[in-house]
């Protein structure tokens, strides 16, 4: 099982630990930088003097003879959008170090933390080169188990095509906030523009790299045909000593790349190892970075 | 002379088409095993930056092919056995004859011409023809043939690094036969006999079958030689002879140094003229025993230095050993077989002396006691009894007894040896005691009949029935029971070596009885066990030049010393000719065509190709990866962290 008792114990702890920060947050602080134009209805609260009166909800003064203010979603809560890679080279790794299952247990952990917060969380699943599934939006501690077995049954399949999917779902989104994208990156059409689209329309952008051990460090050797998951493509390799030391070497640049074009771009960037405790992960290095506040 | 390259198996250059499958497994896809991995993407990218910084990956692997092809050529053409044409001595069956004797040490070529010698065989070997035999015959004072008849030139090589050169003259008409007899055993007509030497043969050698080739080794006859050295006793003490002798071309002074022991008594001057000799005479020598050594030197050359080509005969040695011979006193009532006996043994002096008288003060090497009561204090000397009728301090005497039938003689004793008692009667005897100091040679039913041992320092031997009671003194035992116990009692002296000896000459040593041990050390302390015959002991390993100890059970004997003193040796002037049979032989230019193998060479060039190809393969796959983007990027991960 995916999230047994303790693990949702974790989730729990991290929820807390997640509100304690957030209390510390003065309201307004993640305003985006452009505001955008469709009022969604978000909360009341009390008249106070001085408030606009545009913004009473007269239909509930009629029914509850007291004036209420109608609070917009900018104001009051944060929009996490959290974008969850379901292709097929997801689905590698040996036991609890399966990509799949890490980044699973990884979008349960964020989305419990930002529905505990009181944030309004989508969840969104990428294969081929469109969301295929979504959760949300959602607020409130109310929806953990159901978006937990949402997350369960999600299976990897099909081929990565994460620059289209990216560039749908940038589209089709309205409540910009922030963006956690947890994927492995095998995309040989690549990422940026996707990834640009959002930042363009003011979203904060964090790039969750996940591998698994074997990807960063093979253990293969001799002569071998490789095979790749989604697209079924060979290739030929004799792999010694040498090459696979080459090989880790071209991971590492290849991370390089990728974290010297995110911070140029102000995206963040975390390149983990499903070797990593994944409660450790989002409790210990997420904050470190400033990614969970 | 056609002098090139060929091939000796050239069959194997068919092995070459070996090539063939190394081209075919090079052409053929490899199999490979598939294993799922979630993307290629990475390893597409690796590969397309290999290929780009390190185009000699592409090379590589034609590298490798040529390599092996290469290699199997070296391989092949190995197998093949080519040979470079060169020239040498001799061809065929070769029988080599190396001259081992003295004169070969001579250093007048450096390091000596018998390594001189050894080296010319060696080219001799190395030119071997595949098709060629050679046998190997060491000429000493004993010639061996130390190889026999092979081509292999390893055994070869092995057999001549194992040849020394001896102290002593050459044994040449054995070398001969020696050669003589192989050369019949193979094919006449391909024969060679080759002769290495510096020629000091004998002039009446027998003629060889086959073809006989000589090769002279040395180049001077500068040799002064000490050619006798003695110790005569006179009147007034021993004198010295010694005979200095000049091979040379030139006149030579040297200075002769004697030694007595180690100390030096007499160093003179003597000026030797070419081709000639001059004397020296020390008289009036102490009267001792002592080992005298002459050494010869150059006036203002240190002493050890040589100073002529061969230093072997520029020392000498010889041993003085006073005469001596044992004194033994007879006290007996009057026993003619006894005094007949004692006056026959050689090496001794008897004396008659009264039993009723004191006995005479000067010491006696052997005290004889027959059918007399000694009441006197035993004398400390060795001593004989026969017929004790009463005790002693060292022994007690009982009664008679006649049972002196089935005696028994102790087997396995130095005294018993060669004892045969079966013949002799006995009509009655003494019954000694035997004390435990004491061991029974011969005993009958009623006692023992004669006894020996030691005690008090002194030994004792004890016959305990009179000899005129027995018919012993006409068997044949009784002279040998008499020399034995004598022998034991008051040795001679065990050998004789006044003028030492020559190498390989054989010097008897004379065991005393009780010696049961005899070793002779050599003049570098290595102990010999002399081989035992009837009529003692032989030595024959006498092939060093000095002087050799003689022990007996961890007791010195004497010395004996060995010289050289041989004219003909110590003449080393190298003959331009030998004279084998009615033929006068010359020495022979190098004229025939021998056969340098180079398969070791290219075997050699095949294991470093070897090594090469595994350092390429390995090379290869650790090549550093190109600078430019990759590696600015890494420059800059390792700088942050």
């Amino acid at each position: 099982m995916l999230f047994d008792e303790s693990t949702l114990r974790k989730l729990e702890r991290l929820a807390l630990v997640a509100a304690q920060v957030r209390a510390g947050v003065m309201k307004g602080e993640r305003r985006s930088t452009k505001r955008g134009t469709s009022i969604e209805f978000a909360d009341y609260r009390d008249y106070v003097r001085g408030d606009d009166l545009r913004r009473v909800d007269w239909n509930v003064y009629a029914r509850l003879e007291r004036p209420f203010i109608k609070l917009l979603e900018e104001e009051e809560d944060l929009a996490v959008h959290i974008l969850l890679d379901a292709s097929r080279s997801m689905d590698f790794g040996e036991g609890e170090n399966h990509k799949f299952r890490y980044a699973q247990r990884l979008a349960a952990a964020l989305g419990y933390i930002a529905l505990a917060a009181g944030d309004r969380l989508t969840l969104t699943i990428l294969q081929d080169s469109a969301p295929v599934a979504q959760y949300g939006p959602a607020r409130g501690r109310g929806h953990t188990l159901r978006l937990i077995r949402f997350i369960e049954e999600q299976e990897p399949r099909g081929a990565t095509e994460l620059d289209a999917a990216l560039r749908s779902y940038a589209l089709s989104a309205k409540r910009p906030g922030l963006i956690f994208l947890i994927s492995d990156l095998f995309a040989p059409d690549g990422y940026q523009d996707g990834v640009a689209q959002f930042q363009g329309r003011g979203y904060e952008v964090t790039l969750l790299h996940v591998l698994a051990p074997e990807e960063l460090d093979p253990q293969l050797a001799g002569d071998l045909r490789l095979i790749d998951a989604e697209t079924g493509a060979p290739q030929d390799i004799t792999l010694d000593g040498g090459l696979r030391d080459r090989y880790r070497q071209r991971v590492q640049a290849w991370r390089d790349e990728i974290e010297a074009h995110c911070l140029k771009r102000h995206i963040n960037y975390l390149p983990i190892s499903t070797q990593t405790a994944w409660d450790e992960l989002v409790l210990y290095q997420l904050r470190r970075r400033g990614l969970l506040k | 002379m056609h002098l090139g390259m060929a091939f000796l198996t050239p069959l194997f250059l068919f092995l070459a088409a070996l090539a063939v499958p190394i081209l075919i497994l090079y052409m053929l896809k490899l199999r490979r095993r598939e294993v799922e991995i979630s993307s290629v993407m990475l390893w597409q990218m690796l590969l397309r930056d290999r290929e780009a910084n390190a185009p000699w990956q592409k090379l590589k692997r034609n590298l490798l092919l040529f390599l092996q092809l290469l290699l199997l050529a070296l391989l092949v053409l190995s197998l093949a056995r080519p040979f470079l044409s060169v020239p040498t001595v001799a061809r065929g069956t070769l029988i080599v004859l190396l001259d081992a004797s003295a004169s070969m040490n001579a250093s007048d070529v450096q390091p000596s011409r018998f390594d001189v010698a050894k080296a010319g065989i060696r080219e001799l070997v190395d030119g071997l023809a595949s098709d060629s035999r050679m046998s190997l015959i060491l000429v000493g004072r004993q010639p061996s043939v130390l190889a026999s008849a092979t081509s292999d030139k390893d055994t070869l090589r092995a057999a001549l690094s194992s040849a020394q050169a001896s102290q002593s003259p050459a044994d040449w008409e054995a070398a001969f036969a020696l050669a003589g007899g192989a050369a019949r055993a193979g094919l006449l007509a391909e024969t060679r006999i080759v002769i290495f030497s510096d020629g000091g043969l004998p002039s009446n050698l027998p003629p060889l079958p086959g073809d006989v080739r000589y090769v002279p080794i040395g180049s001077s006859a500068d040799n002064v030689a000490i050619e006798a050295l003695s110790l005569r006793p006179t009147g007034g003490g021993p004198q010295l002879f010694a005979r200095i002798a000049n091979y040379g071309e030139a006149d030579r002074a040297v200075i002769v140094s004697i030694k007595i022991g180690e100390r030096l008594f007499s160093a003179q001057q003597l000026n030797v003229p070419a081709g000639g000799a001059e004397e020296l005479i020390l008289p009036d020598l102490p009267d001792t025993p002592a080992v005298y050594s002459a050494q010869l030197s150059a006036p203002g050359v240190e002493e050890g230095a040589a100073f002529d080509a061969l230093a072997l005969d520029d020392t000498a040695w010889a041993v003085y050993q006073p005469p001596t011979s044992g004194r033994v006193l007879v006290l007996s009532p009057g026993n003619v077989f006894l005094e007949q006996m004692l006056t026959a043994l050689p090496g001794l002096q008897p004396f008659r002396a009264s039993p009723t008288t004191p006995l005479p003060e000067d010491p006696f090497d052997l005290y004889v006691y027959d059918s007399v009561t000694s009441t006197a204090q035993l004398p400390s000397a060795e001593l004989l009894f026969i017929n004790p009728i009463s005790d002693t301090a060292i022994f007690e005497v009982g009664g008679i007894f006649t049972n002196t039938k089935l005696a028994r003689v102790a087997a396995n004793d130095p005294l018993t040896q060669y004892l045969d008692w079966s013949k002799v009667g006995i009509l009655q005897a003494r019954r000694v005691a035997v004390p435990d100091w004491a061991r029974v040679l011969v005993s009958a039913e009623g006692g023992p009949l004669v006894l020996a041992g030691e005690t008090g320092g002194r030994r004792v031997a004890i016959i305990t029935f009179r000899l005129q009671d027995s018919d012993l003194p006409l068997q044949l035992a009784y002279p040998v029971l008499m020399a034995n116990l004598i022998n034991y009692l008051a040795p001679a002296q065990a050998f004789s070596a006044p003028d030492g000896l020559r190498p390989g000459e054989t010097l008897l040593i004379k065991p005393r009885g009780g010696d049961t041990a005899i070793g002779i050390d050599d003049p570098d302390g290595e102990r010999f066990a002399a081989q035992t015959t009837e009529a003692g002991v032989l030595f024959t390993a006498s092939n060093k030049l000095g002087v050799y100890t003689v022990v007996s059970n961890q007791a010195v004997l004497g010395n004996f010393a060995v010289n050289l003193f041989n004219a003909a040796e110590s003449n080393i002037r190298p003959a331009a000719t030998i004279s084998v049979g009615r033929a006068e032989v010359t020495a022979t230019p190098r004229e025939e065509v021998g056969q340098l193998e180079i398969w070791p060479w290219l075997a050699l060039a095949a294991f470093a190709l070897l090594l090469l190809e595994w350092w390429i393969y390995h090379r290869g796959a650790t090549l550093p990866a190109a600078p430019g983007v990759l590696g600015w990027f890494r420059r800059k991960k390792s700088a942050a962290q």
